[in-house]
């Protein structure tokens, strides 16, 4: 990992397209504001793992093919009512 | 050189007259029209680019119901259980970044713009519990078959919505 210290108001340039700015800084927080292509996600890095762990969670659940009959049925149910 | 030119072209027409193996459903002869391609793979399994989606067997009356799978065609023990989530949410409005549509090269997740998928998970042993990932769908561009998982802004669906009430 790149480690670098800026100040209130400094930059960090990642490639030619991403900025990344300390905007403010409030006791042990810092606010960053992030320039990049609209094509570009970005998110908070807990959002980010939480996907990526739902992913292998829904991944190894189904590694045996489930009966899901019973579901399907539930469904048809609900539709008739 | 023109030898493994037209070698690699030859491979590369292969590709969509291939036969994959897989580990939940066999040997599957893989559809051009049903691979899809995810350019940064998921959250998870980066490396994962090219899927094809298979029809969930069972179902009494032999009528398809609202589940797909994703079959990795890297990796044959690898798949997704998915659906579309208006199956059963009509209502399901994720609020997706303008930007990443624009990266698939669609505007809106409209029918007739994009295919929506939640990955769906299933606790074992109880089916009925089943979750559907309504936090970050699955939008696929309909005419070019590019996909991305994309997280939705609107803080109210969870990851682990269940399809059917406890």
């Amino acid at each position: 990992m790149l480690v670098l210290t800026r100040r209130l108001n400094q930059s960090i340039k990642i490639g030619d397209d991403i900025e990344i700015t300390v905007i403010e800084v409030r006791g042990d927080q810092v606010r960053l504001g992030v320039a990049a292509p609209k094509t570009v996600s970005v998110h908070r890095k807990e959002v980010y793992l939480q996907i990526q762990q739902e992913n292998r969670a829904s991944a190894m659940s189904s590694s045996d093919v489930p009966n899901l009959d019973a579901v399907s049925h539930a469904f048809k149910n609900r539709e008739s009512h | 050189m023109r030898l493994s030119a037209r070698q690699s072209i030859a491979r590369e027409a292969r590709i969509f007259a291939m036969m994959i193996e897989t580990t939940r459903f066999g040997t599957l002869s893989i559809d051009e029209s049903r691979v899809i391609t995810l350019p940064e793979g998921l959250p998870g399994f980066e490396s994962c680019r090219q899927f094809t989606v298979v029809p969930h067997p069972g179902g009494d009356d032999g009528k398809d119901g609202p589940f797909e799978w994703l079959q990795s065609i890297e990796d044959a023990s690898l798949a997704f259980l998915a659906m579309d989530p208006h199956h059963v949410f009509p209502q399901y409005n994720p609020h997706l970044s303008a930007g990443e549509l624009q990266s698939l090269g669609i505007e809106g997740i409209g029918r007739d713009s994009a295919r929506v998928y939640a990955l769906l998970t299933v606790p074992k042993g109880d089916p009925c519990g089943i979750t559907a990932n309504l936090m970050a769908p699955l939008v696929v561009n309909c005419r070019t078959l590019l996909g991305k998982q994309i997280v939705a802004c609107n803080e109210n669906y969870g990851l682990r919505h269940r399809l059917l009430p406890n």
